[in-house]
């Protein structure tokens, strides 16, 4: 008998977690580690890139991204509840062919083209989320299932052609609309922001999706009950959430970022191109799950999710720069990823599991 | 009794700089059951660990039949004979294949084995285990279609066809019915009596007195006290494990209020009998049965998760007949669910987060949360139920067990109830957590009803004014808790005599 | 609804009848096998089929065979080598008489167009080399293409200036352009590729913009971009504009569409000439080629479809609004006098 009785004080004092060095060197690498990367990228690349410091190739990568980041944006909201959305590609490869072909086709003004992809946007989410939540099919095999899907119903209309002003159609007579230039401002206009002309519009929409995702997912109660059911659902379902609403609704989001981003595309390009969107896809997965390392999150966020987009914009662009090749684009962006979900997955979960 | 099967000296290991052994030394004889208590926290799970060949240890000797003991990895251990039950049974099972694999499964993975699987010759195999230890279950069934007791005595099975000279069980009775925990204890004495060293870890006294031949309390990581001599001394070793004496509740039973919960003929499964029960303001009720007593169906019935077969529940006076938690909790009806692991943690959140998701709309406005409110909140929590914990921001995991359970209550503490549920409270907690929580139930009680499912009698004891028990989806009897006649609860849980409700004393 | 269904069964079977005996007004002047048409069957086997290019020689393939009299079957891989060589054993047990390869790999494709020719079935191969005898190559010479264009950006800018390119390697007929670029640099020394760029990732036009950007920004002196496909060029103008440097840089390319002719239209538009082959053109090209081969003929081992240089000038001269227009105004585009005999139908127009 070795007890001493009396002496008890605070029980199992010793296993809290007040004797670990609050601020480690690991610690702070998990906290900035990725800010500090993509900080000594831009002075890399500003060095060593002839031209890349300075206001408009800022610009222009932010432009670069903007897309992908919208897209990623959406993703990090189905990420949220615990989910997945493989149809972003093609939801916004769909909307850009909708938008293209309600203007060129049948003639409608811009005004009627959005709204229709922004239905259309909407829609799917909500069939995803159904498919998801009803019929219990799970969210990687629904979205994909919605992908193929998509990518095949964007040739019906048109039988498998591009759509561009004074086009062919199906059959024979020639498409008599045209992009209302409205719609085309949309992807090319630009405003002036310190310097003339310097700031296009999908950069502006990207940053203001970017802080209202943020703003959504970090200070309503509606993030942080999405954010309770991406870590368990039952628990979230027995605190007397609706988890099946959020979940439709995450998905819900992600289709309609996908249609912003589609529209934005058709507007730079001035056309509908066939495409089945899986380069944006990936992309904006990359960025999203690069978001989790960022300030050691090891979540999907907002914040996050626009850095690493940000991050694979400058490395791509300053790539393009010193004239690096397109595949060792392709391997350089693979490798970030690589390192950021270790980052993710190793270092911040050994920081927050002690046992 | 003299014949040593297992040496444990000088252990230490430490995660980070988490000293969690701090030079422990054993003795393990075969043949016998040692019992080893310790709060949550004291270092058991890291032992265990450590014998099974998860972790490694960073100093100290083990040895085993008289060789030293250093198992590289899980098998390495099993192959060594030792073989270890895991508290969570379906780390011990996997669910889609059928019996005789998962009997089996450690012999697949043997090299030597063959490619093919020879179908019959599995089935006798395992036929032949499951006989030897008395499981009468059909080696053809997927063990998806089994109860937890079949699977718990599966994963003991399968872990008994090693022959190992050491068997370790982990918290085997956490998820077992009375009844089906004496099947458990029947196979442990048969190994006992083949000489086989049982390490036997357990928070339940009643498992501890039923089979333990010697106790162990394990405190911060080190052996605080060790009991050989019959009678065993049950109280010292409680009183090793905490640093003190475990006191005696004495509950004071309040003057309870108007009546605020009303089941009328209520009926959870066609056959059952009805259940009427009428829940006061002020009044604590434990419920207590066998597993499958229909517990779990009640709280469920009040909580909107499934709607009882027939009869009527008032709340207030009102009809009350919720389709979904939301709508229960709508109704001031809160439940504070059991397997907080699986059920009420939301292990991304921190303890702030967790205690306010139940009650966001309160800490928002327009939708906008208040952090300050969010963090005041939890910082009172922290205080009034004694968490132990850095500071309101800590990872929900970085708590121990009992703390957890603390968060998970305060969760439902928040806001005003009219009924509040807790099933199984006290599931892996600390005999000193079950007191804090015990405590804030009873001082918090006034206002509500409150009703608290629990399978172990000490526990509805400590919390309850009144104790009903049910058996077959029924209440069968109820009793008042004050100088209650354990034997006749206990008759009443098992079901041999069939009690009558005008046994109810007041 | 009985009656109804009989009378559009009846409808349709005159309909057949009637196109039967059409054929047959027209065939009888063609040798056979080809003077029973509806007879023979051929497939189309290919390789790449999204885009507009693809699209236009389909519908060339699809005319000619329709022309001919000839029973089109399509079978598209869409960029799955193995599954086209699969796609060609299915067309040889299909039991057809001719085969059209469009594009592939000659490592995939080499084995299974040969089991077709044992199986006694003439093939063609359109810009894929199958490195076979029996089989001509049907080809738009992409190395005239290159040059061509070339040519109009000498003659535009003189010998002296900084280039930008795009160019993926290992895609055949980019690397045929990429010869003449290479020719072109070495004949001129004055002519200096400042920055080399290019990516397949799709939207290729928005992925070629984005990289177009960079190059711009990095290397403020170039004034001629060398973009030898459409999508690569539709890429760098969308990047030129951006940049407003619209007056400042001029781009040649390759290929052509009506989306192309709006975009070289377009006020200061910096794409100032293409080269192309018109894709129905050369559609139509290989099914006379697989027609004359049916009849026993040699159409020769490689049946080269010219191209035709289009520049900015000429469309707003002629108000060239999309491909119809272009066909109507330069006839050398229209058709192409390869693969002709005496007894070929052609399209009607």
């Amino acid at each position: 008998m070795s007890t001493d009785v009396q002496n008890n004080g605070v029980a199992a004092k010793p296993k809290a977690p007040a004797e670990r060095a609050p601020s480690s060197a690991l610690d702070l690498a998990i906290r900035y580690g990725f800010l500090a990367l993509l900080v000594g990228l831009a002075i890399f690349f500003s060095i060593f890139a002839n031209g890349f410091a300075g206001p408009r190739s800022a610009v222009f990568i932010f432009q670069s991204v903007a897309m992908t980041g919208i897209l990623a944006l959406g993703v990090t909201c189905t990420l949220v509840v615990g989910g997945f959305d493989l149809s972003i590609g093609s939801v916004a490869t769909s909307a850009m062919m909708l938008a293209a072909y309600m203007m060129v086709v049948l003639e409608q003004p811009a005004a009627v083209a959005i709204v229709a992809c922004l239905v259309m946007g909407a829609f799917i989410g909500l069939v995803n989320g159904i498919l998801i939540v009803r019929f219990k099919v799970p969210d990687l095999l629904a979205t994909l299932g919605m992908m193929f899907l998509l990518v095949g119903l964007q040739r019906i209309p048109t039988a498998g052609r591009s759509i561009s002003t004074g086009m062919v159609l199906p059959d024979g007579s020639t498409a008599g609309g045209t992009f209302d230039p409205f719609f085309l401002t949309m992807g090319r206009h630009r405003f002036d922001f310190f310097l003339e002309k310097l700031l296009p519009i999908p950069v502006v929409f990207l940053v203001v999706i970017a802080i209202l995702i943020w703003i959504f997912l970090e200070t309503t109660r509606h993030g942080r009950l999405m954010y309770a059911i991406g870590s368990n659902e039952r628990a979230a379902a027995l605190t007397g959430t609706n988890v099946k609403r959020y979940k439709i609704t995450a998905y819900m989001i992600s289709g309609v970022l996908a249609s912003v981003a589609g529209m934005l595309l058709a507007a730079r390009l001035g056309r509908g191109d066939i495409a089945s969107g899986t380069n944006l896809l990936l992309d904006a997965v990359a960025a999203s799950l690069i978001g989790f390392a960022v300030l050691g999150a090891a979540k999907p966020n907002a914040f996050g999710t626009a850095m690493g987009a940000l991050f694979v914009g400058i490395l791509l662009q300053g790539l393009t720069m010193m004239n690096a090749p397109y595949y060792t684009q392709d391997f350089i962006k693979g490798a970030v990823l690589v390192i950021a979900l270790v980052f993710t997955f190793s270092l911040s979960a050994r920081k927050a599991g002690g046992h | 009794m003299t014949d040593c099967l297992c040496q444990i000296s000088g252990l230490r290991k430490a995660f980070g700089d988490n000293l969690v052994l701090r030079g422990l030394s054993l003795e393990l004889p075969a043949g016998s059951v040692t019992a080893l208590m310790g709060a949550n926290g004291a270092g058991k799970s890291t032992l265990v660990k450590i014998l099974s060949g998860v972790h490694s240890s960073d100093a100290g000797n083990v040895s085993l039949a008289g060789q030293s003991f250093v198992p590289s990895s899980p098998s390495d251990a099993i192959r060594k004979g030792v073989v270890t039950v895991h508290q969570a049974i379906n780390d011990g099972v996997i669910p889609d294949l059928d019996v005789a694999s998962n009997l089996m499964i450690d012999r697949l993975a043997e090299p030597g084995f063959g490619f093919f699987l020879k179908r019959k010759q599995l089935f006798a195999d395992a036929q032949e285990i499951a006989d030897r230890m008395g499981i009468d279950v059909d080696v053809r069934q997927p063990v998806a279609q089994l109860g937890v007791a079949d699977r718990q005595l599966i994963a003991i099975a399968r872990a008994m066809s090693h022959q190992p000279s050491l068997l370790i069980l982990d918290e085997p009775t956490s998820s077992l019915s009375a009844v089906e925990a004496e099947r458990l204890f029947d196979l442990i004495e048969t190994f006992k009596a083949r000489g086989v060293a049982v390490l036997y870890i357990s928070h339940r006294m009643s498992d501890i007195r039923r089979i333990a031949d010697r106790i162990v309390s394990m405190r911060d990581g080190e052996i605080s006290g060790l009991f050989e001599d019959t009678p065993l001394d049950y109280e010292g070793a409680v009183q090793a494990m905490l640093g003190h004496r475990m006191t005696d509740v004495n509950i004071e039973i309040p003057q309870r209020g108007e009546p605020i919960v009303e089941l009328k003929q209520l009926r959870l499964k066609p056959h059952a009998k009805p259940i009427d029960l009428t829940l006061h303001d002020n009044e604590i009720i434990a419920v207590t049965g066998l597993l499958g007593s229909g517990k779990t169906d009640l709280a469920q019935a009040l909580f909107g998760l499934r709607p009882p077969n027939s009869g009527d529940i008032s709340l207030d006076g009102a009809a009350y007949a919720p389709t979904s938690p939301g709508k229960a909790i709508a109704n001031g009806v809160f439940m504070s669910t059991k397997d907080r692991a699986t059920n009420a943690v939301i292990a991304d959140f921190n303890i702030t987060r967790n205690i306010s998701v139940p009650f966001l709309a309160q800490f928002s406005s327009f939708s906008f949360l208040s952090r300050g409110a969010e963090r005041d909140t939890a910082r009172d929590m922290i205080e009034a139920l004694s968490i132990v914990c850095q500071s309101e921001s800590d990872g929900i995991n970085t708590l121990s067990g009992g703390n957890q359970q603390k968060v998970m209550l305060a969760r439902w503490l928040v806001d005003k109830c009219r009924l509040l549920l807790l099933d199984e409270p006290f599931q892996g907690v600390d005999i000193r957590s079950r007191h804090d929580i015990g405590e804030k139930v009873r001082q918090t009680a006034k206002g509500r009803a409150t009703l608290v499912f629990v399978s172990e009698l000490d526990e509805a004891l400590e919390i309850a004014d009144r104790i009903v028990v049910m058996h077959e989806h029924s209440i069968i009897a109820e009793f008042v808790n004050r100088d209650v006649d354990l034997n006749e609860i206990l008759t009443a849980v098992t079901g041999t005599a069939q009690k009558q409700l005008e046994h109810e004393a007041a | 609804m009985k009656i109804l269904r009989r009378s559009v069964l009846a409808l349709f079977a005159s309909a057949a009848v009637g196109a039967a005996t059409l054929g047959t007004g027209f065939a009888q002047s063609m040798p056979a096998p080809l003077d029973n048409p509806g007879d023979v069957k051929i497939a189309l086997v290919r390789y790449l089929s999204t885009g507009d290019f693809f699209q236009a020689y389909l519908s060339g393939v699809e005319k000619q065979a329709e022309a001919v009299g000839l029973d089109l079957r399509i079978f598209d891989s869409r960029q799955d080598a193995a599954l086209q060589a699969d796609m060609v054993d299915q067309a040889i047990a299909l039991g057809v008489d001719g085969i059209i390869i469009q594009h592939g790999l000659t490592e995939s494709m080499q084995e299974a167009a040969q089991r077709a020719v044992d199986a006694g079935i003439k093939v063609v191969a359109f810009d894929v080399n199958v490195e076979n005898d029996a089989i001509p190559q049907i080809e738009q010479s992409d190395y005239l293409l290159g040059k061509l264009a070339l040519e109009q950006a000498i003659k535009d800018n003189g010998t002296e200036w900084k280039a930008g390119y795009v160019y993926v390697p290992g895609i055949a007929p980019l690397d045929r352009r990429h010869v003449a670029w290479e020719e072109v640099k070495a004949a001129n020394p004055g002519i200096i590729e400042k920055a080399q760029m290019g990516t397949l990732d799709n939207p290729i036009a928005n992925s070629n913009a984005n990289q177009a950007r960079s190059v711009l920004q990095a290397n403020q002196d170039i004034t001629v971009f060398f973009a030898p496909y459409d999508e690569f060029a539709k890429g760098v103008k969308i990047a030129v504009d951006e940049a407003g440097l619209s007056s400042d840089v001029s781009i040649y390319s390759a290929d052509v569409s009506t989306a192309d002719i709006s975009a070289m239209r377009e006020p200061d538009s910096a794409w100032k000439a293409t080269v192309a082959t018109n894709p129905a053109v050369v559609g139509e090209v290989s099914v006379r080629a697989l027609a004359i081969m049916l009849t026993g003929e040699n159409p020769g081992a490689q049946v080269i479809v010219p191209p035709t240089l289009i520049t900015q000038e000429f469309l707003n001269a002629n108000d060239i609004k999309n491909m119809e227009d272009l066909s109507a105004n330069m006839p050398q585009f229209a058709h192409a006098d390869v693969a002709m005999t005496e007894w070929m139908p052609l399209p009607a127009r």
